[in-house]
């Protein structure tokens, strides 16, 4: 039985009231403390029901009965919509509360949700009278903005007199998992292209009209074709201006290196670069796999975490689950990164590097090591500064001097022969990848 | 063949926002901070509450600082009644804390105008009504704890041991304690009902904005409002109990020596507070016994169909 403020002040009030009653000789006072210390002996005697301390009983009895007789027969059963979900997406909520005593109870439910969900739909927080052997049943919505494994539960009930004086507390360790995918955005095209087309064992055809080097098809020209690709033995033949379609050069490996070192989360919370690096990385993902190609990720943090290249469906969750958990912490420098994975990479592969490409000394030579080695190197770098400069954390001084060195080591990268595109807030990752590019 | 220059406008594609291909104007984003200085702004800097020495004291704030939605009827019925008792209270009030004794009634016959520590009585009770009045119609708890404080203060006296009133005389005994027993349950339920006024607006203002919801609501104020009968009637007899201890103990020991028992009717400490306090030692020990034997807890089994080897 746990005291309220509200208890603990009507007893002090209540003792204050009657030693200053003796003192002063004063029936009033005394009375007044006589009546307050009933009314709360008789609030403690109905909600201090089967009290362990009072009944003297070992510490191990008071495990299975630490919220006393009345919380004993309360159950809960919990069932979400969904164990999987992206990003702004929702999950639908039932807990089943059944009370299996033959007396009703006034019961405060509180099912505890993480504390960056949000409710859509319903409330988590009910206040209910059970009857007697009865079971209800409580549905809401809660929307997921961030990324992350979460936990529901455990379900938190509260029974107490009804001038809230006394109150006992259970929680019901009714637990429910589930995960929260960064959300993706549809690209219509990456500009990514592999130096090296299906040379590799496990190259796969695609058998998809596109930029490659083999020939695929014939077809009419319509406007805005290249010159080049007119074919003009078939338009003697024909009369009508034919060209050739070649078919798409299957990209064998793309490799997504994601910054989640602790600066990268720098911001805030839902607006900063390990958010976006995750959207991001799982937006290429998603449209890499969905081309047939293969996708291998490497997150580094304190440890260097990698997903290996493969591809379909299953790679996508694969890799989706890894970027759900990536957490900020730790500073291992991308040349560290670069090293560990050269060596397993296959030459020419296209590698987009997701990185603020603040607080490391080493990226200069990590990216100079990929160039000397021929990768087609991307980098799609969110800004902190720019988060921090929307959120108004930073001045305007710093804020220059601060972008002027981050301008000053693009266009080192840029010199290096790399693609780097400085990825403002509001821009669509498409937008980035396009601008990355040149065009 | 002359192609068409694409525009780079690009707000129709992304809800209304310019999206950029190429790096912004960094100059121009800058720009826009205002006031020119390096102060941080203070939106920038988050809400942390520090709290008060009070606040540190109870462990938060003393006083909630919620904002209620318009009193719906339930609301509206306490406050009713919170009003009723506060009336009902102010004329025991009246009654039974005469100004004699008081330490506002000792300063105006020190300075030889006694009719100042009246006014000061009358002010101070009328004080308490106001402020309560105020605080029950606009669910203000500041001008509700004033109003407690007053009620108290006004009591705050050195009386003789026996029970007097000033103002007016009840020649027997017995109704002179059950006005004693009354006004105290009253200020108790004058608490305990402007405290319901702020709990259940706050309830109330939690369900209109759809963080709590309620299942059952009647039923749930059906307890309360059952809860508000039958706590004052306990509290009340436990009072008067303790009250006429003397009575009950005189008539205890009656059955064995009438001239002891008239010894003890007849005695004046039994008859002054420590009397009282005696009785109220005695009836809290016994409270403390059913504590002890867990009474409450096995009834509470019983009820509950849990055995013993249920355990």
């Amino acid at each position: 039985m746990a005291w309220s403020r509200k208890s603990a002040m009507f007893g002090s009030l209540a003792i204050a009231l009657y030693l200053l009653g003796l003192t002063l000789r004063n029936h009033q006072l005394v009375t007044v403390a006589v009546v307050l210390l009933s009314f709360l002996t008789w609030a403690a005697l109905r909600a201090a029901h089967a009290d362990v301390s009072a009944s003297g009983r070992r510490m191990e009895e008071r495990v299975d009965e630490e919220a006393g007789v009345s919380l004993s027969r309360l159950e809960a059963m919990r069932k979400l919509s969904t164990a999987r979900v992206f990003e702004d997406g929702t999950v639908d909520v039932t807990l089943k509360i059944q009370n299996m005593s033959p007396l009703s109870k006034v019961l405060e439910v509180r099912d505890s949700l993480p504390e960056v969900m949000r409710i859509k739909q319903g409330a988590n927080y009910i206040l209910m009278e059970l009857g007697p052997r009865r079971e209800t049943v409580i549905e809401y919505t809660a929307e997921c903005p961030l990324r992350g494994f979460y936990t529901v539960g455990p379900v938190c009930i509260r029974i107490q007199d009804s001038f809230g004086l006394f109150h006992k507390e259970k929680e019901l360790h009714v637990y429910d998992d589930f995960l929260v995918f960064p959300k993706t955005e549809d690209l219509k095209d990456a500009f990514v292209k592999s130096k090296v087309p299906k040379i590799f064992t496990g190259a796969v055809n695609i058998r998809q009209p596109g930029p490659g080097s083999e020939f695929y098809n014939l077809r009419e020209y319509i406007a805005g074709d290249p010159m080049k690709s007119i074919n003009w033995s078939a338009y003697a033949r024909t009369g009508k201006l034919m060209v050739n379609e070649r078919e798409r050069d299957a990209v064998s490996d793309i490799i997504l290196i994601l910054d989640s070192r602790a600066v990268a989360e720098t911001g805030p919370v839902s607006r900063n670069s390990l958010v976006y690096g995750t959207r991001g990385a799982a937006s290429l993902a998603s449209f890499f796999l969905a081309r047939r190609d293969s996708v291998g990720l490497v997150s580094y943090s304190d440890e260097i975490l990698s997903v290996d290249r493969d591809t379909g469906k299953k790679q996508l969750y694969v890799i989706l689950t890894k970027l759900a958990g990536a957490m900020a912490r730790g500073s291992t420098p991308m040349q560290v990164v670069t090293n560990r994975i050269l060596p397993h990479i296959n030459k020419g592969s296209p590698i987009i590097i997701l990185s603020c490409l603040e607080d490391d000394p080493t990226i200069v030579a990590a990216v100079r090591d990929l160039r000397a080695r021929d990768f087609d190197t991307t980098i799609l770098s969110p800004s902190s500064l720019e988060f921090e400069f929307d959120a108004r954390r930073l001045d305007r001084t710093g804020y220059e001097v601060l972008k002027t060195e981050r301008d000053i080591l693009i266009s080192e990268l840029r010199g290096l022969g790399a693609f780097v595109m400085d990825w403002e807030p509001d821009m669509m990752l498409s937008t980035a990848l396009a601008g990355a590019r040149g065009f | 063949m002359a192609q068409q220059r694409v525009s780079k406008d690009t707000s129709h594609l992304y809800d209304g926002k310019v999206v950029r291909s190429s790096a912004p104007s960094r100059k121009a984003l800058a720009a826009k901070m205002t006031g020119g200085s390096t102060e941080i702004p203070k939106d920038a800097i988050p809400d942390v509450h520090i709290p008060s020495f009070v606040e540190s004291l109870f462990g938060g704030p003393l006083i909630p600082k919620m904002k209620f939605l318009p009193a719906d009827k339930m609301v509206q019925t306490l406050q009713m009644w919170s009003g009723a008792v506060m009336i009902m209270l102010g004329v025991l009030t009246y009654i039974v804390t005469p100004v004699s004794g008081t330490a506002w009634f000792s300063f105006s016959e020190m300075i030889g105008v006694e009719v100042l520590g009246l006014a000061i009585h009358l002010l101070l009770v009328l004080s308490a009504i106001g402020c309560g009045f105020w605080g029950i119609f606009s669910r203000d708890s500041r001008f509700i704890l004033i109003s407690y404080v007053l009620f108290i203060v006004v009591s705050f006296r050195f009386a003789a041991s026996k029970v007097s009133f000033e103002w007016l005389v009840f020649e027997d005994e017995l109704i002179q304690k059950i006005a004693l027993v009354a006004y105290a349950v009253l200020l108790v339920m004058y608490i305990e009902l402007t405290n319901g006024v702020i709990r259940f607006s706050m309830l109330d203002t939690s369900i209109r904005t759809g963080e709590v919801y309620v299942m059952n609501v009647k039923k749930v104020l059906t307890k309360y409002h059952i809860s508000l009968v039958i706590t004052p009637l306990i509290a009340a007899a436990v009072a008067t109990i303790t009250l006429l201890f003397k009575d009950v103990i005189s008539g205890a020991v009656g059955i064995f020596s009438e001239i002891t028992a008239l010894r003890l009717e007849e005695s004046v400490e039994l008859e002054s507070v420590y009397g009282v306090a005696l009785g109220t030692m005695i009836v809290f020990l016994l409270v403390a016994v059913v504590f002890v034997a867990d009474l409450p807890g096995r009834y509470q089994k019983m009820r509950e169909g849990i055995s013993s080897t249920d355990e």
